[in-house]
């Protein structure tokens, strides 16, 4: 048979502190669709972006269709044939579909009415339906995903990767693009598919090739001839767990409850579908899943931040449903968000302000704020947290994570909380920064806090939790004690597949 | 891959705005200068009459003072709805409407003695200016709509009403066939304080350092600036996101109508037209060139102040109202550039990749 459609050989990739890739290799044979499957940090996108030509690897062979390339820039890449459609779609709003697909590639000489046939020609040869005159900014996500297909198809990409693409589509829309994709394949283009829902993997792809802490750990498997737990094993590895910390205490009464609870995104879709958990004194609930499956609505309505379209919160027995944040907060409830610079802490602020963000209230003299009790306040916490600050009137954006990330939990534990949710609370960290996290979180388990913490990091989780709960889409679909639960099994159960 | 650019500094450097001011200056007046060599007039002539024109005597300083306050204050207001991200585009229609609805109460009240119909007028100015603000406030808070446009458009709107004022209800009766609005009450004038400056000048300075100092201490600046940084930052500290863009927009409108409500009681005799004269616009660049901070645009608007009135200066001398024109810019957009470049430091930064 003829070449590879693309073959990637001994890959390495280094960021400052980071290795992505560590020789990893994939071989896409052309008129398939073959998955590359992996946890978060796995080194997949990094490695797609060496094929796109958006980084330059260290080292390896990069071949198209047997031909060794080295592609300075994606426009190389488009060249060679090699289309990527990214996570976050790259389109000018106010265009229409039509001027979007030839953006970049149009011919000399425009003419409207030839490039709206011509686009509508291409949509129809693979199924699309298409609205070429629509504007962009009127399109769901799912029809943008499309005119972002559309866009590589222009520039006859014969190899497509599709970086998590049903990420932002309904089940519906995404058996659509299932169906897209066969045409694609029939018309001997090769689809790279991103991805870490097995479901869809079995269902989409011909091959898979797994990758696991940079490495390529099964190379072109045909999909045919592995089941789910396999695939599911391979992807989060057989790790041997980290030894659970000794228990001081035994867990006491709940804390928190949460009943029934549904939330609905920005999208429109149902982010959180149903959720029911209860969290004990003295214990810690770890929430592991693949991101994007309604953790950060999950925490976010707990803390009053989401709307909620039905079911309760109570705290500490009583009920915070709608409560607005301050007053949960004032009921026990303390709240480390994923998105620290974003939500949990004003970057341009100095320390003071930011320590304060939660009790200012408290400390109001008439319209104006007691700034001596303030930095007062501050002060502690650089203290009591051991904050590495210099100037504590700059404003916070030039901290460290690690810094940032003790103030912000120093903050929300200064209100001695019954109820902590910390969402990520180590993701990005050093190795210092991640121990003096986890620690905190342990003194206050030991301290009777109940503490519910969502953690992408599986061996975090078994570390530190006591319960594992697995939420997919929306869902908690398994509970597992961390203290006998495999990692292989709780990482099938993320993945969908079922046990 | 490394390449230069411009990164923002992290902290700016201390006194690094004030010598950029000067350096941009400098630049600006040299540029200048080839200009007028080119156009034949006289460098040293020019730059002398412009200073002295501006700067060069009590008489003409406080002549100077009373143009840049207005512009001090549409600055303040501008600067106000920019702690919130927001854009006040309107300050001119405020002034305007401000100033109308002084006339109003001076109208309702003509007969009150003099301080108390100054405060009730000024009062009404500021009420009218925030009123001026509540519907793109309104909109922006409860339906997002951009307040830019909105705020925009109402300055035409203010506008208008008035040339229906002059030739309608409010033309002043001894007028003539000239159309224009009856006299504000006499009264109701702010008296001179030195020189040519009015009180004005004095009320204009104590609002702006007031709020400053206000928005340092009070809880109200604080949930701003919260409330500034992001909105989810907002809702995370309990503080309401709607109360607070309606209140920015209302207090920045009321502060611009405050403005149009001293030019009636300062400088003018009579509601007009030409009472706002491009000081709202001249706001936005007042409150830029002060980088948003309420605590600069004080001292911007003097030196605005001083090269609107060196420039209209210069054209008695023969210079053409254009040169004077592209003279002016020159100034403002050197000092303006300079100002703000000094927030920035070049560096090599490695090749920014999507990931």
């Amino acid at each position: 048979m003829s070449h590879p459609a693309v073959e990637l050989d001994g890959i390495w990739k280094r960021f400052p502190g980071v290795i992505a890739n560590a020789g990893a290799s994939l071989t896409v044979r052309p008129g398939t669709v073959h998955a590359v499957l992996g946890e978060n940090g796995a080194g997949k996108t990094t490695l797609m972006n060496c094929l796109a030509g958006v980084y330059r690897p260290d080292e390896g062979v990069v071949r198209v269709h047997g031909e060794e390339q080295k592609f300075s820039s994606p426009a190389d890449a488009i060249a060679a044939g090699i289309g990527m459609v990214h996570q976050e779609f790259r389109l000018v709003p106010t265009f229409t579909v039509a001027e979007n697909v030839v953006l970049g590639a149009a011919p000399r000489v425009i003419s409207q009415s030839a490039i709206v046939r011509q686009v509508t020609d291409l949509a129809a040869r693979f199924g699309f339906d298409a609205e070429p005159t629509r504007p962009v900014w009127q399109l769901s996500m799912g029809e943008r995903q499309r005119v972002e297909i559309l866009k590589a198809l222009w520039r006859d990409a014969r190899v497509l990767i599709l970086d998590e693409p049903t990420a932002v589509l309904t089940p519906q829309e995404a058996v659509e693009l299932g169906k897209v994709l066969r045409r694609m394949v029939e018309d001997g283009r090769s689809i790279i598919f991103i991805s870490h829902k097995l479901d869809e993997v079995t269902s989409f792809c011909d091959e898979a090739t797994v990758l696991r802490g940079g490495e390529t750990v099964a190379n072109s498997v045909p999909i045919n001839d592995v089941d789910a737990t396999e695939l599911a094993k391979l992807m989060v590895g057989e790790v041997e767990s980290a030894p659970v910390p000794d228990r001081v205490t035994t867990p006491g009464d709940v804390s928190m409850s949460v009943k029934g609870l549904k939330v609905t995104d920005t999208r429109g879709l149902r982010a959180v579908d149903g959720v029911s958990l209860e969290v004990r004194s003295g214990e810690i609930v770890g929430i592991a899943g693949v991101a994007g499956n309604g953790q950060r609505a999950l925490t976010d309505a707990i803390a009053g931040l989401e709307t909620i379209d039905a079911g309760t919160i109570s705290v500490m027995g009583s009920d915070v449903t709608t409560a607005p944040p301050q007053a949960r907060f004032a009921a026990g409830l303390a709240y480390v968000p994923e998105d620290r610079l974003g939500v949990g802490l004003a970057p341009k602020l100095p320390l003071a302000e930011n320590a304060v963000m939660r009790e200012y209230r408290k400390l109001r003299k008439g319209p104006f704020l007691s700034w001596s009790a303030a930095s007062k306040f501050a002060d502690d916490l650089v203290k009591r947290f051991g904050v590495k600050i210099g100037r504590v009137d700059l404003p916070l954006a030039s901290l460290s994570g690690g810094n940032l990330q003790r103030i912000l939990l120093g903050r929300e534990l200064s209100g001695e909380p019954d109820v902590v949710v910390a969402s990520q609370p180590t993701r990005g960290l050093d190795v210092a920064g991640v121990r003096a996290i986890q620690r905190l979180l342990l003194e206050q388990r030991d301290a009777g806090t109940a503490v519910l913490m969502v953690s992408e990091d599986l061996d975090e989780l078994l570390a530190l939790a006591d319960r594992i709960l697995v939420m997919v889409e929306g869902r908690i679909v398994g509970e597992f004690d961390a203290r006998t639960a495999s990692r292989a099994e709780i990482g099938e159960s993320m993945m969908g597949a079922q046990a | 891959m490394k390449r230069l650019a411009l990164a923002r500094r992290e902290t700016p450097t201390r006194g690094g705005a004030p010598a950029a001011f000067l350096i941009g200056l400098s630049f600006a007046l040299a540029l200048g200068a080839i200009l007028l060599t080119i156009s034949g007039d006289s460098v040293i002539e020019v730059y002398q009459r412009m200073f002295e024109r501006s700067l060069g005597s009590k008489d003409v300083i406080s002549a100077t003072l009373n143009r840049a306050t207005p512009m001090a204050l549409a600055g303040l207001a501008v600067s106000i709805a920019a702690t919130m991200g927001l854009w006040n585009i309107g300050a001119e229609g405020q002034i305007l409407f401000g100033a109308t609805a002084a006339t109003f109460v001076g109208r309702l009240f003509p007969d009150l003695p003099g301080p108390v119909l100054i405060v009730a007028m000024l009062l009404g100015a500021a009420i009218g200016g925030a009123l001026w603000a509540l519907g793109p406030g309104l909109a922006r808070a409860e339906i997002g709509v951009s307040e830019i446009i909105t705020t925009l458009m109402l300055n035409e709107v203010a506008l208008r009403l008035i040339q229906y004022l002059q030739n309608g209800p409010w033309k002043d009766p001894d007028g003539f066939s000239f159309a224009q609005i009856t006299p504000r009450p006499e009264q109701a004038g702010l008296g001179d304080i030195w020189e040519r400056a009015h009180l004005g000048v004095v009320i204009a300075l104590v609002l702006i350092i007031g709020f400053a100092w206000f928005a340092s201490r009070s809880v109200w600046g604080y949930e701003l600036r919260i409330a500034g940084s992001s909105a989810k930052t907002a809702a995370y500290a309990g503080i309401s996101m709607r109360s607070k863009i309606l209140g920015v927009l209302l207090l920045s409108g009321a502060v611009a109508g405050f403005a149009g409500g001293i030019e009636l009681s300062g400088t003018a005799v009579r509601l007009n037209e030409n009472i706002a004269n491009g000081y709202g616009f001249a706001g936005i660049i007042v409150a830029a060139l002060a980088l948003m901070r309420p605590s600069g645009v004080a001292l911007v608007a003097l030196a605005f102040g001083a090269v609107q009135v060196g420039g209209v200066s210069i054209q008695s001398i023969g210079v053409s109202s254009a040169v004077a024109d592209i003279l002016q810019a020159l100034i403002l957009f050197g000092a303006i550039g300079a100002t703000v470049l000094s927030n920035y430091q070049v560096k090599m930064v490695e090749r920014k990749v999507a990931v």
